[in-house]
């Protein structure tokens, strides 16, 4: 499962008091909702769910518009940077190209990119290139201008859940079902290092069977620091207990810092994980107690604060603002929260 | 030389009173001759040899991630439906060698079992019965060993291979006796003490039974029962079942199979299944762990089917390409399916409501799908059926007759569920 | 009468120290025609029909048929080498009895007993709430003190779990979860000799006897009953029971699904008079959440002072049946559960007679087990001249051949290869039945892994399977038992071999593992065996033990 982005600002004012967390809209759909992104000019949220469809909301007016033309969920959402495009990714393996602002977006330059499941879409900051990961253990760099195949990476061995290029754009990362976080240099699309994630996976010897993946990843906003969301502590796969967690890389040193963990026990999996300017990590996730979302501070390990979500979530994404994040949700319901200070009465 | 002791034959089953004498006092299954007091069955005991192979996938494999797809559906899940070597009949997209053996198979998509645990689901599929407190029933891998397996043969009639757990299950045959228990082969290795141990050389394995036989002939020279015979007769079993413990170790089968199966436990154990099938072993189950995805069951069924699929179709073509499949029933079934609905961890729960079994091979008609399920997989709308009906046309694939009886300490017990009847549109 | 008879039926048989000894003994007993001894009413019961039928019994067993049976059928295991020999080469007059009353009052019968019991009752289901080794303490310490069998049945049915000092008992109710329909299947074929399982759903098809109504007689003792888990121990789980709950039940025959009620009876006898409470006052403590409730009439409390009494005829036959069936190897009714009017016994009077004298015996399973043992049916042999026609075991003209129970067939291992000494010897002076059992019974697991049914079966029928042989063949416990070793068999045994003294070899052999003294035929064979294999010595020894042990003459009591 994919979740990454790179937090395009439009103000410079991202204080949050995630304490004061509240509801600023909600935007329901008839199915359980997949994935979740605002778009870069913060106008539209768009969301993936359990149909071939991916909705787009209007945050203003609250305007729905149904975007067809995918043969699968839609996990991957992806922006070209400074608007206009949008690339989505379904999991018959399918990549669309959108121009996502018209009144009734039509699917340009459909096709496939991954045998089976693709899982995560990012976009260069240049806009040059788009990476895609997926279920064929592939990760691919496509031109943005024509849309050609322009690089294969190949060496996972397994399922790659997500891929993200660094701020600088110089660098891209994929991450796959068994914790294996492979660094690779654009321009020359070598493998420079590989990163060990291995706590965000588990071969279960009595179902027989792997439970993992990088299931959310960011990059800070400074390129330093490297978060990727996902499950720990496993005990038993086939029923998700097990503990959310979000591992931190140093990106220059290639250390993971001690990980992220909600402070309250939780069981179940985080699926989304962003970098807030500020540098305060919010993650999102669900399972047996329904969904939560948490927010840490740099350099702590326990969370600081967890606001229950009424539903478990799937995906996380900080609007442009950095005032509002918004979180797809298992009951179908796109929520947009408020985490900036109540202004004062 | 006329035995002087009660053998339990059907001479001397004169009365009622000494029938049940009798069968309760040792007198069934011993070395292979049938006891059964109705003739019908021993006639069967000649037919031409049979084979069963029962795979088994345990936890309760999604019959919308195998057999009855329904994608674009609010239940249906992310996979696609793909086309099969049959014209019109689709599986899912997590199968495609499979969907290319589909000529050799049948599916049944109106199963309705009506029972969600684990234990009661496998036990209704394993002998045709609800569970109830009064009689446990034997499973259909020790009926079969009983009814097709030839009477002398020194392999075990019915043999589980699993992923770990080894051992003799006596609660398999029930009251058919130990004699057609299940021979567990954990992870796929040889049953215990089937391998002569170092320490004891072939030439004093040798002496030391021509000892024992010797003191037995004295012995039986005055004390000559049914039993006496038996034990001694299941050393002479045991040896024949030392000398032919290669069948075991699938490790001799050509480098080109071993590759093609894969090297992932199920691949080695279907091949395993076919070297034991082809060797005279009457019954193989095969069970692939675990399907029980009540979380991200997508993933999950990615991983486990992916392991399935080919070496499944391998085993069917080979079957095939070496002339056994006409006479190999083969059956892919689990306890139960999964819910059409998608839970909040991408998983689905048990579900016996409307779920699906695949069948190929010895009796079965090519290509047949029978039953249907609604647009969403949330019921059967034709052509019902459960374990009852399966366990009759397990009887009839093989030639056999569903409608006969066991004797059970002297009362007459149906082999099947006498309310129901088999379902014959699955029948060649 | 009976002085003809008993000369007449030694007159086959070879002259033999027994058969003097009955001839001594029916004299003096002759003169007590009213008060005569069981056995001997026993033996009379059982010959009676041989001169209409023309039957001529088997002789007597000789001495060591004799020894190894009783020794086997009271202890559990076959004697020691050193007790064959004295039985054997130092007989002594009326030694059988002598040795009968020895055995029954050793701690080794005890321990026996509560094994064949705990087998009976338990069918060796796995442990849920009670463990096994507790169960069966229980059961030995009834059987050490001679606690009669109706007492002992009583306190089964009546323990509720909740007391540590009775937990034990209750294991019978606990293990099979308290289920009605499991409790009442069990109750009536353990206790009363009659499986009324297929009664459940209409009056039996077969059975005339078993109607419907008998089976929720019995159910409605048990129905209100339930496991009740402590809420701070989880652990800690007894029984519970409502103050409601009514038994009905139609049958499955029956077209017009009349419904019936019942309260609970035992089988045609008179429903038991049940007080009646105003609504709100039917408990003593009400139920509420985490308390458990106790009705003000427990149904289950009446079961035990009801079915386990000497009033209750199928009672005293079930245990009377059992017993026979103990020594005998077969059932005068037959299959053990099925007693019933179309499935009569094959001795009626003999069943009744012995019913009735047990309970006179209050209930004495020593007593009872006594008179079996000296009995002449008891003590027949198991062999007839090859000019005797089929007998049909039911007319018990020659003793029956048994398997050996799991557990017989791993402590008679034991004894025999000297593994039994070996432990009582490193034991020393802390050496006794308790001590020995426990450091021993570990190796019984996979005997009885290997040997017994599936759980929850009745142990009925002996099937030798594969499995089985490729264990006593190649298995590493047994094997490790053949080596030699300080002082066991095979050491002994080599020893005897470098002394060359194979006659010796042959005599040790025989008498440890067979309980016999070998034939010359035997000793001729071994010495052939033996001689040509100086160089593996130990090896040729380990052979002919396993041969031995492997043998049918091992295998069954006989």
């Amino acid at each position: 499962m994919s979740s990454t982005q790179m937090p395009q600002m439009l103000s410079t004012n991202f204080t949050i008091d995630p304490a004061q967390t509240r509801l600023a809209a909600e935007f329901k759909h008839s199915r359980p909702l997949f994935s979740c992104r605002f778009d870069p000019t913060g106008r539209f949220v768009f969301a993936g769910a359990q149909d071939n469809l991916v909705q787009r909301w209007d945050l203003a007016t609250g305007q729905r518009t149904e975007l067809a033309g995918h043969d699968s969920w839609v996990r991957g959402l992806a922006f070209l940077p400074g608007g206009g495009c949008l690339y989505s990714g379904d999991y018959a393996g399918r990549l669309a190209c959108w121009p996502y602002a018209v009144e009734s977006p039509q699917p340009m330059r459909t096709h496939e990119a991954h045998q089976g499941w693709l899982r995560s879409i990012s976009v260069c900051p240049d806009g040059q290139l788009i990476a895609t990961a997926g279920n064929d253990n592939m990760v691919r760099l496509w031109s943005t201008a024509d849309g050609k195949l322009v690089r294969e990476l190949a060496g996972h061995n397994c399922h790659v859940y997500n891929a993200a290029f660094d701020p600088t754009g110089r660098h891209l990362v994929s991450a796959d079902l068994k914790g294996v976080v492979k660094h690779w240099d654009v321009a020359t699309s070598t493998l420079v290092r590989t990163l060990d994630a291995a706590v965000l996976w588990k071969y279960d010897n009595s179902f027989r069977a792997d439970i993992g993946g990088i299931r959310g990843m960011s990059f800070s906003a400074d390129g330093r620091w490297l978060a990727c969301a996902g499950i720990t502590d496993v005990t038993n796969a086939f029923a998700g207990v097990g503990k959310p967690v979000i591992v931190v890389f140093d990106w220059l040193t290639g250390r993971a810092k001690p990980p992220l963990r909600p402070q309250q026990d939780f069981q179940g999996a985080s699926w989304g994980v962003v970098y807030h300017p500020t540098g305060v990590v919010i993650g999102v996730g669900g399972g047996g107690g329904g969904g939560a979302m948490w927010f840490w501070r740099p350099d702590e390990p326990q969370s600081f604060f967890t606001f229950k979500l009424p539903a478990v979530a799937r995906d996380l994404d900080l609007h442009p603002d950095g005032k509002r994040v918004a979180v797809a949700q298992f009951d179908g319901v796109l929520r947009v929260y408020d985490i900036s200070p109540k202004p004062a009465a | 030389m006329l035995c002087r002791y009660d053998c339990g034959s059907p001479e001397h089953q004169i009365t009622r009173r000494s029938l049940l004498a009798g069968l309760a006092g040792g007198a069934m299954g011993t070395f292979g001759i049938s006891r059964f007091a109705v003739p019908a069955v021993a006639e069967e005991l000649k037919s031409a040899q049979k084979r069963v192979l029962i795979i088994f996938l345990a936890g309760g494999s999604s019959q919308l991630e195998t057999w009855d797809p329904k994608p674009n559906t609010d239940t249906g899940g992310p996979f696609r439906a793909i086309p099969t070597s049959v014209p019109g009949v689709h599986i899912s997209e997590l199968l495609p060698y499979s969907a290319k053996q589909m000529h050799r198979m049948a599916i049944v998509r109106g199963i309705n079992t009506a029972e969600d645990d684990h234990g009661q689901g496998a036990y209704i599929m394993e002998t045709g019965r609800r569970p109830d407190n009064v009689t446990r029933f034997p499973a259909l891998g020790s009926v079969m060993s009983k009814f097709v397996g030839p009477a002398d043969s020194p392999l075990p009639g019915y043999i589980h291979i699993q992923p770990g757990g080894a051992g003799y299950n006596k609660q398999d045959s029930a009251f058919l006796g130990p004699k057609f228990a299940s021979v567990s082969l954990g992870d796929g290795n040889p049953p215990p003490n089937v391998v002569r141990p170092e320490s004891l050389t072939e030439s004093a394995d040798r002496m030391r039974n021509m000892l024992r036989q010797r003191a037995n002939e004295r012995f039986a020279a005055r004390r000559r029962t049914a039993e006496t015979e038996a034990y001694s007769y299941s050393y002479e079993q045991a040896l024949q079942l030392m000398e032919r413990r290669e069948v075991f170790d699938v490790s001799k089968e050509s480098p080109q199979d071993l590759e093609r199966y894969g090297t992932h436990d199920f691949g080695r154990h279907c091949l395993l299944a076919r070297r034991l099938l082809e060797n005279g072993v009457t019954c193989v189950k095969v069970t692939h762990s675990n399907y029980d995805t009540h979380w991200e069951n997508f993933d999950f069924h990615i991983e486990q089917l992916g392991e399935f699929d080919r070496p499944f179709a391998s085993l069917i073509g080979d079957l095939a390409d070496r002339g056994l499949l006409d006479s190999t029933l083969v059956v892919v079934m689990a306890e139960f399916g999964r819910t059409p609905r998608i839970n909040a961890g991408l998983g689905r729960d048990h579900w016996s409501r409307a779920w699906s079994v695949a069948l190929a091979g010895c009796g079965i008609q090519h290509g047949a799908v029978v039953g249907k399920t609604n647009p969403n997989g949330t019921q059967v709308t034709d052509r019902e059926v459960h374990g009852g009906h399966l366990f009759h046309t397990y009887f009839r694939a093989l030639g056999l007759d569903s409608k006969q009886k066991y004797h059970v300490g002297g009362q007459p017990v149906p082999v099947a569920d006498q309310t129901v009847g088999p379902i014959e549109e699955l029948l060649a | 009468m009976p002085d003809r008879f008993w000369i007449s039926s030694c007159a086959g048989a070879p002259p033999s120290l027994a058969c003097s000894l009955v001839l001594l003994f029916s004299w003096s007993t002759a003169a007590q025609e009213p008060n005569r001894p069981l056995h001997e009413l026993i033996d009379e019961h059982v010959s009676a029909p041989w001169k209409t039928n023309g039957t001529t019994p088997a002789a007597l067993a000789d001495d060591a048929e004799f020894l190894r049976r009783i020794y086997l059928d009271l202890t559990g295991s076959v004697p020691s080498t050193a007790e064959a020999r004295t039985f054997l080469d130092q007989p002594a007059p009326d030694q059988r009895t002598a040795l009968i009353d020895k055995l029954l009052a050793s701690p080794e019968f005890a321990r026996h007993m509560s094994r064949v019991f705990d087998v009976t009752l338990m069918e060796r289901r796995p442990d849920k709430h009670v463990p096994a080794n507790e169960w069966r303490e229980f059961l030995r310490i009834a059987f050490a003190e001679k606690k009669p069998w109706d007492q002992l049945v009583r306190e089964i049915l009546s323990s509720d779990g909740a007391d540590p000092k009775t937990r034990a008992a209750a294991k019978f109710f606990l293990d099979r979860d308290a289920e009605p329909t499991v409790l009442t299947k069990d109750l009536t074929r353990m206790f009363l000799g009659m499986n009324y399982q297929c009664a459940q759903c209409h009056d039996h098809p077969l059975v005339s006897d078993y109607a419907q109504e008998h089976y929720y007689g019995i159910y409605a003792f048990v129905s209100r009953s339930y496991l009740f888990t402590d809420k701070k121990n989880k652990n800690l789980v007894s029984l519970a029971e409502k103050a409601d709950g009514d038994v009905k039940f139609k049958s499955v025959f029956d077209k017009t699904k009349t419904e019936h009620a019942t309260g609970p009876r035992i089988l045609a006898g008179p429903p038991i008079a049940e007080p009646k409470f105003d609504k709100g006052q039917e408990y003593a403590v009400a139920p509420a959440d985490g308390v458990k409730p106790v009705p003000k009439f427990s149904r289950r409390a009446q079961l035990a002072s009801l079915l386990a009494v000497p009033t209750n005829t199928p009672f005293n036959r079930n245990i009377a049946n059992r017993l026979w069936a103990h020594m005998m190897g077969r059932g005068l009714v037959q299959p053990l559960d099925l007693d019933n009017s179309d499935n009569p016994p094959s001795h009626p009077e003999l069943i009744e007679l012995l019913a009735s004298q047990f309970v006179a015996m209050k209930y004495d399973v020593r007593a009872l087990l006594r008179e079996l043992a000296l009995s002449q049916t008891y003590q027949r042999a198991s062999w007839l001249p090859e000019t005797a026609g089929e007998l049909p075991p039911e007319r018990f003209a020659v003793a029956l051949i048994k398997p050996l129970s799991p557990e017989q067939l791993a402590w008679s291992m034991m004894q025999a290869t000297g593994v039994t000494d070996s432990a009582c010897a490193a034991l020393a002076d802390k050496c006794t039945e308790q001590t020995l059992h426990d450091r021993l019974a570990g190796n019984v697991n996979e005997f009885v892994a290997t040997f017994a049914g599936a759980p929850g079966e009745p142990d009925v029928r002996f099937q030798a399977s594969l499995d089985q042989a490729l264990f006593l063949s190649n298995g590493g416990l047994v094997r490790g038992w053949l080596v030699p070793g300080t002082g066991n068999l095979a050491d002994r045994l080599v020893k005897l071999f470098n002394a060359e003294q194979f006659d010796a070899v042959a005599d040790e052999l025989y008498f440890s593992v067979l309980t016999r003294r070998a034939t010359p035929d035997e000793c001729a064979e071994i010495a052939e065996y033996l001689k040509p294999r100086a160089a593996d010595r130990a090896v040729a020894i380990q052979e002919l033990i396993w041969a031995l042990l492997t043998s049918s003459e091992f295998r069954f009591n006989h």
